[in-house]
Parts: structure tokens; sequence; C-alpha cells
């Protein structure tokens, strides 16, 4: 390949360019086009013909509904991301240690991971259900709830319903990232650790933490950016309800533009989903550079 | 050389599809009624005489639940993959007709006896002066009541709302699971029927004029006993779990349309002799057009000629004789039910004298219908209020008056 001219190089490299501009930068450019056009259509055909403009904008960053939104759905990333983290990060530590049945255990917490939102929204709507769902009889068996609870349709309790089965979805491939860092991490390191007399919190702090931090934060992104979109769980579970309490902008976005025909503001709204998105990745950029790169 | 061409000949001619296959059409077909007990059974009915009169058609008939399926029909059509045959909930019509993703059928209707002998309610069929649609189920809304419950609380079945609101506090014992009334307490735009049943019930309207009237004394009032309906309700309920929990015995009262007289058939056969049907309390009966039959825009001629002939069967008199008979509800097409057969079969004249009777509780003020879906969410939204604060009513309708003359205003 030495010596060859480098169009040749870019002609192989052109099927792939033209694959990724179609698939990626042609939506992108339709949903910013999109979000200039006001008034109400589901027509694609028709969208041309409606006025161009910043009224889409002016609207969305006017209205009480927006913020409202971006602040449920910070609540849910945070609410999502670090109980997953954490639990993630005990289950690949509790699964790094040698004992029997190590590898069917290992399956089976990887399992959520494996199952369609759908059926874990099913599932917890019926294990969180008003009238009959488990979880209130026990809490009522226990003595700690005096009257049942509509989990998912009471606007104190619907986001935190929301957020468990999120979390139990998502721990998984925490646990799977973490778990092969820690599997990277030399033995003799703790065993000089031993040697030294240093705690097992120390252990944790100096040699664990700083050979799974890579692994940590590039999961933790991935994690929070498919979290920002998560459409399924959240309206299978609520619809976005009770009054809006569990609205993230992913579930506006749908409500905007396939139940209320406004396909402008929802592609506006997605433009600012995807701003929050590229704040994140900046955000977080130069820990994950400082590791990798 | 001969040889070879005529194994090419050969090889071509198996290359090509058999004749029958070309004729092959297969006609999509979603609808939330396939797997409902009547309604899976006359519409499976209809499909296969249709398919032995049309050889190599066939119709592919699947179920999308309620609770999402208009909302799946709008991506699917925003999509440009409406299905062949479009069922519709009627009240979410002119959202469809409004975007010009139907056909209309003026021309089809003129040749068919559709006109002269259908319900009153055809006429929401109509779309800016065209009609896009055959109205398949007009209704009146109806009271399932379980007697045992109410004979075993001493409360009887009511007459008026009064005795009905008195029913419901008699009736609930939360700790034995049995609820005075069994209804959609989750958000759903179904929550805009209930409470219509009670504000139109008691003479009240929602619109002044052409303005929302949310703020009247008498609309506040009726609200306020539909509020203190779902007191008596079990929380976070859709329309199918409420269902259930009637049929399971453990709800004194449902208020709901006359397709459920079939379900009720899947009652225990101990609860089932106690589950009985009567005309709501009201001085109002409301109802309205329920579901309809629709043909997508820019369908290609053939199977728009299909689709058509597969309406106008559905439509014929035996179907729609069976249509009452299988499911217990009323036909589009008038005079099904005779006077004979509705003495033979009480709960069939019941269905039809509220059908007759039946107020159109859907607003049909044009802006309202062609935005249905944000005005019954928005409701919905309102009604959710309602339950989880301790708010006033009137206060929180003065907000949805507010929310609804920005998000839907009347011209």
């Amino acid at each position: 390949m030495i010596g060859r001219p480098r169009w040749v190089g870019y002609a192989l490299l052109a099927p792939a360019l033209v694959a990724v501009g179609f698939l990626i930068l042609y939506p992108l450019y339709l949903v910013l086009a999109l979000s200039f056009r006001q008034g109400k259509t589901l027509n694609v055909l028709r969208l041309a013909e409606l006025p161009f403009g910043p009224g889409n904008y002016r609207t969305i960053f006017a209205s009480d509904a927006t913020w409202h939104s971006v602040f449920v759905t910070v609540v849910y990333l945070a609410g999502t991301i670090a109980p997953a983290f954490l639990i993630g990060l005990g289950a690949a530590l509790l699964l790094n240690r040698a004992f029997p049945g190590r590898r069917w255990l290992r399956s089976f917490i990887l399992l959520p991971w494996a199952v369609p939102g759908v059926i874990v929204s099913i599932v917890f709507l019926w294990l969180l259900d008003g009238s009959f769902g488990v979880v209130n009889a026990l809490l009522r068996q226990a003595g700690w709830l005096a009257t049942d609870l509509a989990w998912f349709a009471n606007e104190d309790t619907a986001l935190a319903a929301v957020i468990v089965p999120t979390v139990w979805k998502a721990y998984p491939f925490f646990t799977l990232t973490l778990l092969a860092a820690l599997q990277s991490i030399p033995s003799s390191l703790y065993e000089a650790a031993v040697v030294d007399g240093a705690t097992r919190w120390q252990s944790f702090r100096y040699i664990t933490w700083p050979g799974i931090r890579a692994s940590a934060a590039l999961a933790a992104i991935l994690n929070t950016l498919w979290a920002l979109r998560e459409f399924d769980i959240v309206y299978l579970t609520t619809g976005g309800g009770p009054d809006r309490a569990t609205e993230t902008l992913a579930v506006r976005i749908y409500q905007e533009a396939f139940a209320f025909f406004r396909m402008g503001t929802a592609s506006a709204l997605g433009v600012l989903t995807m701003g929050m998105a590229i704040l994140l990745v900046l955000m977080s950029i130069r820990s994950i550079r400082r590791e990798y790169f | 050389m001969k040889h070879v061409l005529a194994s090419l000949a050969m090889l071509f001619a198996l290359s090509l599809p058999p004749i029958a296959r070309a004729q092959d059409v297969t006609l999509d077909f979603p609808s939330w009624q396939a797997e409902e007990p009547g309604f899976a059974e006359w519409w499976k009915g209809l499909i296969k005489e249709y398919e032995a009169k049309h050889p190599g058609v066939k119709v592919k008939l699947y179920s999308i639940p309620f609770a999402n399926y208009v909302n799946q029909m709008t991506v699917r059509f925003a999509g440009q993959n409406p299905p062949d045959i479009v069922h519709l909930p009627s009240r979410n019509f002119a959202s469809f007709a409004g975007q010009k993703w139907l056909e209309p059928i003026d021309d089809l209707l003129k040749n068919s006896d559709i006109p002269g002998n259908w319900s009153k309610l055809q006429s929401e069929m109509t779309w800016d002066g065209k009609m896009y649609g055959v109205l398949l189920l007009p209704y009146g809304n109806l009271l399932y009541y379980n007697e045992k419950l109410l004979q075993d609380a001493g409360a009887k079945v009511p007459t008026t709302p009064a005795e009905w609101l008195d029913a419901m506090a008699r009736t609930t014992n939360r700790d034995k699971g049995q609820f005075g009334l069994a209804t959609t307490t989750a958000e759903h735009p179904n929550m805009f029927i209930d409470a219509a049943t009670w504000v139109l019930g008691e003479k009240q309207d929602w619109l002044k004029g052409n303005k929302y009237n949310f703020t009247d004394p008498g609309v506040v009032a009726a609200v306020e006993q539909f509020r203190k309906s779902l007191s008596y309700a079990p929380p976070g309920t859709n329309s199918a779990v409420a269902r259930q929990l009637f049929i399971d015995g453990k709800a004194a009262f449902l208020r709901d349309g006359p397709w459920v007289w079939a379900t009720l058939q899947k009652a225990k056969p101990e609860i089932r002799p106690s589950l009985k049907m009567t005309q709501l309390p009201f001085p109002v009966i409301t109802g309205g057009a329920s579901n309809s039959l629709h043909i997508p825009a820019k369908i290609d001629l053939q199977k728009k000629k299909l689709v058509w002939e597969f309406i106008a069967l559905a439509a014929s008199p035996p179907w729609q004789e069976k249509y009452v008979q299988l499911t217990g509800s009323p036909a589009g097409r008038v005079g099904v039910i005779g006077p004979e057969q509705a003495k033979r079969d009480p709960h069939l004249g019941a269905i039809t004298q509220a059908a007759e009777k039946a107020e159109n509780l859907f607003p049909m003020q044009p802006a309202l219908r062609e935005n249905y879906n944000e005005f019954a969410t928005l409701f919905s939204r309102a009604v959710v209020r309602m339950q989880s604060s301790s708010q006033p009513t009137d206060a929180i309708l003065a907000n949805l008056q507010k929310e609804l003359t920005a998000a839907v205003p009347l011209p």
C-alpha cells in the first residue's frame, strides 16, 4: 500500500462515508430543517409549504412545559445513572471473586440487559399496580403503607416508579464493562498491597478504581446518552403522566409529533435534546481523552 | 441448439409466478377488536365470507391494544405506510381526515343503500363537506352493576346521580379490595368520556356558543360529582383493567358502552348472574359514534375496490344483524333489531333504546374535532389533578380553560 496515491484510500472509504452520511447526517439535517417549519402537519410532503422561521424555538424556550421536561429529564438521568452505576459496580466486584456458581450467577445478573423494554414495563406495571401489585401487598403487610399506592399514577411517586425499571435494565451494562476492566488489573498489584498491609478500602481506592476509572467513565457516558433518549419504559408505564410528572424530553417530542401533529415543535425539541447530549459529551470529553488518548 | 432453447424457455416459464399468485392480494387490517369477545368472532366470520367471495384476496387481521391504537395508526400514516382497511375510533376520525389521510367515499356511498338506512350519527363521518367512512357502531352509554354487591351493601339500583354516588359509597370497601366504581383513573383521553357522562348527563355543556364554558357553575357542580365518583374507584386503572375488575366481581358499577355485554360472558359462573345492565341515572343519556371503517387516501384502484367491497359486505343486512347478535352492540344500520327480538333479548332492547336516545358526547366544533387528541389529553391531565390534589374543582377547570384556549383556540 505504501506509495500508492491517497485517493485509493479515500475510494475504499467512500462507500462507508456515503452510508454514514445517508444514515446519520441526512436525518440530522432533516430534523434541523423541520425545526424551522412552523405549523401543524404530519404530512412530510406538505412540510415545505409551511412558513419558515425561528417561531418553534421561540415557542419551546418560552414554554414552561419545556423547562419542566428538561428538569424531569435531568432528574431521570441522575436517578437512573447513579444507582445503576453503584449496583453495577457492586455486582462486578462480586463476580470478580471466585466462588461456586459464579458462571451461573454472571448470566443471571446480566439477564435484565437482554429483556426488551416492553417486557420490563409490563412486569413492573404489575409489580407496582395500585390495587393488586405485590409491592403494595408486601408494604402493607410490613405495616409501612396504610393504603394502596398507585405508584405509576401518583404524581409524587411516578418518576421514582419509572426510574426503578430503568435502573434494573441499565445496571448490567455497568457490570459487564466494569467486570472486563477488573479482570485486566494484574493480581500482583493486590498481592503487593497485602504485603504492604493495605486495607480493603485502600486497595480499592489506589488499585481497583484507577484500573476501572476509564471504563466507568465511558460506560457512564454511554448509559447517560441512552437514558436521555429512553422512551419505551417511560411511555409504556406512564405515557409521560400523571399530569406531566414523568414527561421527559423524549416523551414530549413523541407527544408533540404524533399526538398533536406539531412536527416543527417536536423537531426543535429534538435539536434541544441533541444540544444536551453534545453538552454532556463535551463535559466528559476531558476525562475520556485523559484516560484513552 | 433446439434443446438449449427449449431448456431456456422452460427455465423462463418456471421463473414466472403462477397465474393464481399474480392475482394474490393481502389487505392489511389492524384493529383493537381482533381479540375482543364477540367482535373477534364477527370480524373473523366476515373475513371468511369475504375471502370465499374473493379468491386470491387475503385479509390480514391482527390486534393492536386500544391504549396505543391511535398513536400507532398516526405513526403509520405519517410514515406513508397506512393499513389497507382503516378501522378508527370515530372520535379521532377528524384528525386523520384533516391530514388528508383518508379517501372520500361519496361516490361509492351513492351507489349503496347506506345513506337511507344508517344511523343519524353517520353524519359524523363528514369532514370539509365530504363523507370519509362508514359508521360501524353508534351507541348510548350504559350502567353495568353487580346486583349482589348492591344487595350486600343495602344499596339499590340508582335512578339519580345522587343515588348513584350513595350506592358507590356504600359498596366501597378498600380493605376487602372492593370498589364502588370501576373506571379509568390512570391518565388517558378516555377520562373525557367519563366526565362528559356527568356533565352532559346533567344537561350542562363544555361550550357556550363558540367559547369554552368550563367555569360555568353548572359545569363545575357536575364535575364536582364526577370527581367524587373517582374517589370510589381503584387508583391507576386503565379501561381494560376497570372492565376486568367489574367482571371479577370487585366493583359494584361500571359505566361503559354496549360492547362490554359480550365480555361479561367471561365472568366466573358464580359471578355472571349478578352482573346486570341498566340505563344511566341521568336526565340525558350520552353516547356517540364509537368506531368506523375507512379507505386510506392514495390507495391503488384495485385495492380501493377491494376495501370498499369489504366495507359493503360488513354493511350488508345479514352481517349487520350478526353484528348485533355476536357483539351485543347496536349496528350502524337502523331497524336491525325488531320489537320481537328486543322482547326475546332484553339486553338488545336496552342497548338499542340507549343508542336511540343518546346525545353525542363528543364535541362537534371543527377545531376540537381536528385536535381531539390534544383536547382530551389536556382534559385528562386536569382530571389527574382532581384525583391527586386538594385544589378546588373550579380552579382546576379555570386553569384547564386557560390551557385549552392557548392550545386549541376556538375561532
